[in-house]
């Protein structure tokens, strides 16, 4: 559900108001927002003193934040925010000056790493070179008066080499020797001995051909290849030794300074906080005007929290329902332990409008069905949810992946019970191993039923989606209620004919619902336009749709099956098993994928569409500072 | 009956593959418009997954189809 908001105004004496923040920042409930315009109050301004504080702050954290990612590798996980220190000026200062410094200290060690690592591959390259072509290479004092070019060919440019050959022979006649070896890479090298009065020429002709040629470099001394290469695989020898002195380097810094940077991150970001709520506040010459939201059962404990911590003076009033819109309040979804790892699911979409409907727990049962039904497989079910179970244990509690093991928890639970229900363990292995039977249909046979089945799931699904949006639209807009109770009845009423039409039902329904339709028609009209059966003809597509969960689970047992035949189709039991187990991997890898794409898609489409409103603004109260919510730099 | 039985196998089969076609050529166009949209904003991947997903209902459909008809015309029954 939407957590119902109030929206408070605080009114005091204008001296009073870093105390009234302070207090506020403390408790961490209020939403603030810039005051309604009023004619003697002002928006609060900041004094230049505290703005030139906010411009070294911003710079400190800055720092902090660089030399922290530098050193994060080094440091213990951070802990869960407490209360901010209580910090001095000077700490502040402090502070910027041990940042900058270790910052500094940090690029210095980032650019030597990525130097050191640039310089292995540039070796690397070389070592790759002179290996193709080490007999030519030791002995190039053969070739007298003469200009070797060392050429490097990319994977696929070939083609370049009889190009080069033949201008070569154009240019300086027979005057050259040309070699080429594959390099293990897929690169080509290639060596070319030319005369040196011709030098100039064949330079010339290199670069127009558009080749990477790679000349002796120069840090390693000699003017030939077999030179240098001695001195840079000494130095390839080096370099691991330089890597490791500047990782113990960091974690030196890591050890000095993480803890001491972590205590500045918390303490600026806090006061940063502090510094941009001063201007949502609303001034006269003698007194101030604080307004925001807070969840309306947190509204009693604002108010005793700031005549406890600044006295009587100040005043919070509730103002009333005419003063605010709804869609301007900020949306706070909570829901039972259970359902809430399923707000990950709406997270995904924009937050819905305050006053409208908070669909988690209905994601929260179809979700989970949907997806049991798409798998439906014992086995599949049993290894999801052990699979949850490890993702569980490995992720803390309020991250994504604890909500993602969370929710693997009921779908693995409802692949299982429909796995009883079609008599699936890894496809038709139960049957065959001990007789396991189908509680209600075999998937693999009965697809009519099965598809029956996917299509009026979909229907419950829409016409709950259909009442939904009756509910809410019910206030702001109830000729759309109208319309769409009226679809939802329509739909109920088509399906009331058609049972009634195959004997499902009996016969005695089949007029009063058809009666029914042709009353509910005219009304859908009425409340929705001439669009309406358009519209209407859409709802049925949406009903359709649904009949993927009937295709995707009978694409599943059936790969499932195709697997258990491989065990005796390929002659050897062994790579029969083997190509099973890969099968059966695969199948499951898309057993997964697969049934959350579809059920996130019937949700977000067809279900969501007939009544979610989006367009909500998060809730973020004025507090302490923590490492999620970060910090408003602008 | 064998030319029904044809007919039928014939009909399931263009039931399916047309719009497999026509859903891969839509994929074919979606998925570099939205690879390059989620490039600028990757805060665009739930809508990326649900255009991904939206053109399979016609080869879902088109499945249902090939279904109804091999199952209603009794050619695989």
């Amino acid at each position: 559900m939407i957590l119902a908001m109030a929206k408070v105004r605080i009114l005091g004496p204008r001296d009073r108001l870093p105390d009234v923040l302070r207090s506020l920042q403390g408790l961490g409930v209020l939403h603030l927002t810039p005051p309604t315009p009023a004619a003697p109050v002002i928006h609060a301004e900041l004094s230049p003193q505290q703005e030139r504080e906010r411009r070294h702050l911003l710079s400190a954290i800055e720092d902090v934040d660089g030399a922290l990612a530098e050193l994060s590798p080094f440091l213990p996980a951070p802990a869960r925010p407490g209360p901010p220190p209580s910090v001095t000026t000077s700490d502040f200062a402090r502070w910027a000056r041990l940042a900058s410094r270790v910052r500094r200290a940090t690029d210095r060690l980032k650019a030597r790493a990525t130097q050191i690592e640039e310089e292995r591959a540039l070796i690397l390259k070389y070592q790759g070179f002179f290996s193709a072509f080490r007999p030519l290479l030791e002995n190039e004092a053969r070739w007298k008066n003469a200009t070797i070019y060392h050429v490097l060919l990319k994977h696929g440019e070939l083609d370049a080499i009889p190009r080069l050959r033949s201008s070569l022979a154009s240019v300086i006649g027979d005057a050259f020797e040309f070699y080429s070896r594959e390099l293990p890479g897929g690169e080509t090298a290639l060596l070319v001995v030319v005369s040196a009065v011709a030098a100039g020429r064949v330079e010339r002709l290199l670069a127009e051909a558009r080749v990477q040629e790679i000349p002796v470099p120069e840090a390693y001394g000699g003017r030939s290849l077999a030179e240098a290469i001695p001195r840079m695989l000494a130095r390839l020898g080096d370099l691991p030794q330089e890597a490791d002195g500047i990782r113990r380097e960091r974690q030196e810094l890591a050890r000095l300074h993480g803890a001491e940077l972590r205590r500045a991150e918390t303490a600026i970001a806090h006061r940063l906080q502090a510094l941009n709520a001063l201007p949502l506040s609303g001034v006269t010459p003698h007194a101030f005007v604080l307004e925001g939201w807070v969840p309306a059962d947190a509204r009693r404990r604002l108010t005793e929290r700031l005549h406890t911590d600044v006295g009587e003076s100040v005043v919070v009033t509730e103002m009333s329902r005419e003063e605010w819109q709804s869609e301007d309040a900020p949306v706070v979804l909570r829901n039972p332990r259970l359902l809430r790892p399923f707000e990950a699911v709406i997270a995904l979409l924009p937050l819905p409008r305050y006053g409208t409907i908070d669909p988690t727990p209905f994601v929260a049962v179809f979700f989970p069905v949907f997806f049991g039904l798409i798998l439906g497989d014992i086995g599949y079910g049993l290894v999801l949810a052990a699979m949850g179970l490890i993702i569980h244990r490995r992720s803390k509690p309020g991250t994504v992946l604890r909500s993602v093991s969370e929710i693997i928890g009921p779908c693995a639970l409802f692949s299982i019970i429909a796995g009883f229900l079609f008599g699936e363990f890894f496809g038709d292995l139960g049957h065959r191993w001990f007789g396991l039977k189908p509680l209600a249909f075999d998937r693999g046979e009965a697809m009519v039923p099965f598809l029956l089945l996917a299509v009026a799931i979909g229907a419950v699904h829409i016409v709950v989606g259909l009442i939904l949006g009756v509910v809410s639209a019910a206030r702001d807009h109830p000729r759309q209620a109208v319309g769409r109770g009226a679809a939802a009845v329509a739909v109920v009423l088509i399906v009331l004919v058609l049972l009634a039409a195959v004997d499902v039902l009996p016969k005695a329904f089949f007029t009063p619902a058809a009666i029914g339709l042709l009353i509910a028609f005219p009304v859908l009209i009425f409340a929705e336009g001439i669009v309406a059966p358009i519209e209407f003809l859409s709802t049925l597509g949406n009903i359709l749709s649904y009949a993927r969960i009937m295709a995707l689970g009978i694409a599943s047992v059936m790969l499932a099956v195709v697997a258990n035949r491989m065990v005796g189709m390929l002659g050897s039991a062994v790579v029969g098993v083997m190509f099973a187990l890969l099968f059966h991997l695969v199948n499951f890898a898309i057993g997964m994928f697969s049934p959350t794409i579809h059920a996130l898609r019937l949700h977000y489409v067809e279900f969501f569409g007939k009544f979610y409103s989006p367009g909500g603004v998060r809730y973020e109260p004025f507090g302490a500072w923590t490492r999620n919510a970060g910090v408003t730099r602008s | 009956m064998e030319g029904q039985t044809v007919v039928l196998a014939l009909a399931a089969a263009a039931a399916i593959a047309i719009p497999a076609l026509a859903t891969a050529w839509a994929q074919s166009r979606i998925g570099p418009a939205i690879a390059a949209s989620m490039a600028e904003k990757p805060e665009l991947s739930t809508t990326a997954i649900l255009m991904i997903a939206i053109p399979e209902t016609m080869v879902i459909l088109g499945f249902v189809i090939a279904v109804l008809i091999l199952f209603r015309g009794g050619g695989a029954a």
